[in-house]
């Protein structure tokens, strides 16, 4: 019997997914803000079908090509002390993933006629985003474990 | 819905995520005292330390840390053990990556990672801390076990 061993691919600043999750949490509460008139529903349901996008671009692609991530290493990081140290890119890019899940099915639910149900999506990824934001708390990692058992993520 | 009502609901949105937030990291990292602790085998748990087999448990006490691939907190946990590990040699910390061992998730109940079963020096679980490790929880379960 044996345990895998935790490979660590290069290090990446921990600020920087950090910064990207106070733009997304912003840009969330701004949708849901959107989402509770119907007169601005639409605009929410663009704002949602662009933060959707940039989970795909984080969970697929990664951090780096990530258009926050790429300001932050811009315009940011230059201003700013060096690290204390680096964290592993694979927890924040599971993260991602774990918020184009919820904001998709934002979408697909408003697209679908269910409307409602984009306020609702919109509003779980901002807790989740604010808390990883204000609070460093990387939801989608701490419960990884957790989804696993349940069933909802198989590994080969 | 009028603006009062929109802005009060975004208030509201915010002030849940704050104190969820809050609930979350005051609870985060505390031990739970476990007095019907069950023995555990380390053969079992396939631990292994620098690539070879765990055979004996810590002469004072033994940090059993789970943990997973996609987690930063399991990292800093990891470091703050092995820093305590260096200082007192009657300790001892092991770390089992449960990301393919879905078998010991169930047994132990781990819904979450970093979990730690803090065990004493026969192997019995005599507590358990949950999500990312404080120094000084670390430090009052090592005093618990003072002879």
């Amino acid at each position: 019997m044996s345990t895998t061993t935790i490979k660590s691919p290069a290090g990446i600043d921990p600020r920087g997914p950090r910064f990207g999750a106070t733009i997304t949490s912003v840009l969330l509460l701004i949708t849901v803000f959107l989402a509770l008139d119907a007169a601005t529903l639409g605009a929410a349901f663009g704002l949602l079908v662009f933060i959707t996008a940039s989970f795909a671009i984080g969970a697929f692609l990664g951090n780096s090509k990530h258009p926050y991530g790429l300001i932050f290493k811009k315009l940011v990081r230059p201003r700013l002390a060096a690290p204390k140290e680096l964290e592993d890119p694979r927890p924040p890019q599971f993260a991602q993933l774990i918020g184009l899940i919820v904001a998709g099915v934002g979408v697909v639910l408003y697209v679908v006629g269910i409307q409602g149900g984009l306020v609702f999506a919109a509003a779980a990824a901002f807790i989740a985003a604010f808390l990883n934001a204000a609070f460093a708390f990387c939801l989608g990692c701490q419960i990884y474990v957790g989804l696993q058992r349940i069933g909802l993520i198989k590994r080969h | 819905m009028t603006l009062e009502a929109r802005i009060a609901l975004i208030l509201g949105l915010l002030a849940l995520a704050t104190a969820v937030g809050l609930i979350w990291r005051a609870r985060s990292g505390l031990a739970k005292k476990l007095t019907n602790g069950q023995i555990i085998d380390l053969a079992e748990i396939g631990a292994t330390k620098n690539g070879r087999p765990v055979k004996e448990f810590g002469e004072k006490v033994t940090f059993l840390q789970f943990s997973s691939e996609f987690c930063t907190a399991c990292r800093q946990t990891s470091k703050l053990y092995s820093e305590l590990e260096q200082v007192h040699p009657e300790i001892l910390h092991i770390e089992v990556d449960i990301t393919n061992r879905i078998d010991l998730a169930n047994k132990f109940n781990i819904l979450q990672t970093p979990t730690t079963l803090v065990l004493d020096s026969r192997g019995r679980v005599t507590s358990r801390i949950g999500g990312a490790v404080k120094p000084e929880t670390i430090q009052h379960e090592i005093g618990s076990f003072e002879i």
